[in-house]
């Protein structure tokens, strides 16, 4: 079962008096349930590529469909309600609210759920504390929580709506390598026992090894893609016929299943 | 504040202005007969109250009413022996007169008291004019009616200043009996009225006029007699009004560079929020009510302000220069009201809640990934 479907998207910005292509007509689609690492350098499109996937930003053309929704051509309020059920965030910069406390950041997205009462909420809201173990901080604010309690907290938040997928824009690039790798296993624990798709983004390469499906982009393009299978990557190289083969045809193969 | 405290100012310089007015000249209410009050000046014999005993009597009656007292107006030369000015001038009743002229000031000399029989106090232009100083002798000299001259002499006993320097530089007050004599009657020009309260005027106007106290009785208010005090007022509110403007501009702009600085370094929460499934119509609604929140705050503080800075000066006062056509300098208070307090808090509040709406708008408008991208 795939979980996101994008066909031939490209995204066009303009910077000053140049029109900038962040991505080049990009096919590719994810099934459900994978951990999957985009990875490439900065300035490459990966975060264009997860902001798309994750209806927070609109591609120039091609059509996108996430979870069975095709999202194309969708108003910002139905794509705003399709991220409330659909689709949890976690950023770099965690961006917790200050003011309120890890349990209180954590059940916010709830607040939206008009079906849940308190008492739900409540317990939502500690059962994903004490799935990311910060069981015992509820009543902490960011400013009293390190780094990685902070992106604990964040991944609690994100999975608290029971989301079918989780984003991460580079969750572990303001952490330190150790603390970075736990966050990495939580996720890859929780991916695991909760069958929650994990998208992340990434340019570190150690990263990438704990990922199950990588896909490498360069310069708004799809340059390969990754299956491992029992500690083994198959990797796929698109761009392996070299430079002679123009940019724009280069097209991304659909991840055949594990 | 400032707007409440402004206006409160300027409240106190209208109920000082007209307690001046009130207590230097006119008394709150006079009472005289038809066309006195309009051609009186020249002519005032022909406009005699007959029994002005007997009416104050029946005046003084009136609860309300603090004190009556009788004026007889002339006009004529004022003699120093060298020069003549011509005066305005009045006989009053000294001891009346001066439970009421509590704003007229004396500069040299003394006040007129009952004993004087043929004393005169005269204003400082009249006294500049003249080299006149308590002691001198003077001679009021006038015309009457069938032709013949009339004259006192009189001892300068005191020399005034009231608010108004116009008046100052014609006026002379002499005791009523001497003035009856000069002009030869037993009559007075005008009933002069004193109330405890000045809030009552416009009542008691009523009521007097109701009441006819003699048959072509003419009753005026201290504000009919003083025109200069509801122009003073206009102008004073105008000026005010432009100071007014002002500080709501810099209010206004102080607010919305305040909520827009705070709103744009917020982009990325905002850009959260909306990542969370927030509507951009959620988000406008929080900004929205944030700032009214703020603005409801902001304006109490003000208000409690407003109150303490006007408490302060009620009990210490500013020094105000003297007024146009006046010399005499005054000091001023703040009389801080309900109704400048509730003005202030609305301006306070409407400003916030105005100030925030076109931030919030661009903010909830922004690309989530663009607002989410500034807090990197």
């Amino acid at each position: 079962m795939t979980i996101v479907v994008l066909e031939h998207i490209t995204k066009e910005y303009r910077l000053g008096e140049h029109m900038v292509r962040a991505l080049d007509d990009v096919t590719l689609s994810i099934e459900s349930g994978v951990f999957l690492a985009i990875a490439g350098p900065s300035g490459s499109g990966k975060s264009t590529l997860l902001n798309i996937i994750g209806c927070i930003d609109t591609a120039s053309s091609g059509r996108i469909s996430v979870a069975g929704h095709d999202v194309s051509g969708q108003t910002p309020d139905q794509l705003a309600s399709l991220r409330a059920r659909t689709i949890g965030f976690v950023f770099q910069t965690f961006n917790l609210l200050p003011v309120l406390t890890a349990a209180e950041n954590v059940e916010y997205p709830l607040l939206q759920m008009q079906e849940l009462d308190k008492e739900d909420r409540k317990e939502r809201v500690q059962e994903m504390l004490e799935l990311v173990q910060l069981g015992k901080f509820a009543k902490h604010r960011p400013n009293q929580l390190s780094g990685g309690q902070r992106q604990r907290v964040a991944i609690a938040r994100a999975l608290v709506t029971r989301p079918e997928l989780v984003l991460a824009d580079e969750p572990t690039a303001n952490l330190d390598h150790k603390t970075g790798e736990g966050i990495l296993a939580l996720m890859r624990d929780i991916n695991r026992k909760l069958k929650t798709t994990f998208i992340f983004s990434t340019h570190d390469k150690k990263v990438i090894d704990s990922a199950d499906r990588l896909v490498g982009i360069e310069d708004g393009t799809i340059r390969l893609l990754g299956v491992r299978k029992e500690g083994q990557w198959a990797i796929t190289n698109l761009s392996r016929k070299g430079p002679a083969q123009p940019a724009k045809k280069s097209q991304s193969e659909e991840e055949s299943n594990a | 504040m400032s707007l409440a405290v402004a206006q409160g100012f300027l409240e106190d310089v209208f109920v000082q202005l007209a307690e001046a007015i009130v207590h230097s000249q006119s008394g709150h209410i006079q009472l005289a007969r038809q066309g006195f009050f309009e051609h009186g000046a020249h002519q005032p014999e022909k406009y005699l109250v007959e029994d002005p005993v007997g009416d104050k009597k029946r005046i003084a009656t009136i609860p309300e009413v603090q004190d009556v007292m009788a004026r007889l107006s002339f006009s004529g030369l004022l003699n120093n022996g060298r020069a003549d000015l011509s005066v305005i001038g009045e006989g009053i009743e000294p001891d009346a007169e001066n439970r009421l002229g509590t704003s007229l000031r004396i500069v040299a000399g003394r006040r007129l008291a009952s004993t004087d029989k043929y004393g005169a106090v005269v204003g400082k232009g009249v006294a500049k004019s003249l080299g006149l100083k308590p002691g001198d002798r003077v001679v009021v000299v006038m015309s009457t009616s069938d032709g013949a001259m009339n004259s006192v002499e009189l001892e300068i006993v005191g020399v005034f200043q009231s608010f108004s320097k116009e008046y100052d530089d014609r006026g002379v007050k002499i005791p009523l009996s001497a003035a009856q004599t000069l002009l030869n009657t037993t009559g007075a020009s005008a009933l002069v009225v004193l109330l405890h309260d000045t809030a009552q005027t416009q009542r008691l106007s009523h009521l007097l006029k109701e009441r006819t106290v003699w048959r072509d009785q003419d009753v005026r208010t201290w504000v009919e007699l003083n025109d200069f005090y509801l122009k003073t007022v206009e102008l004073y509110k105008m000026q005010f009004g432009g100071l007014q403007v002002i500080i709501l501009v810099m209010v206004l702009l102080s607010v919305v560079n305040a909520v827009n600085t705070t709103v744009f370094e917020r982009v990325s929460e905002f850009g959260t929020f909306r990542a969370l499934g927030n509507r951009n119509s959620d988000v406008l609604k929080m900004v929205v009510a944030e700032n009214a929140l703020l603005g409801l705050i902001g304006g109490a503080l003000g208000v409690v302000g407003a109150i303490i800075v006007g408490q302060v000066i009620q009990r210490t006062g500013v020094p105000m220069p003297p007024p146009p056509n006046s010399e005499l300098a005054y000091v001023a208070y703040v009389r801080v009201t309900w109704f400048a307090l509730a003005g202030a808090l609305a301006v306070g509040f409407t400003a916030t809640v105005l100030a925030a709406c076109v931030p919030a708008w661009r903010v909830s408008v922004i690309q989530v990934a663009e607002a989410l991208r500034q807090s990197q």
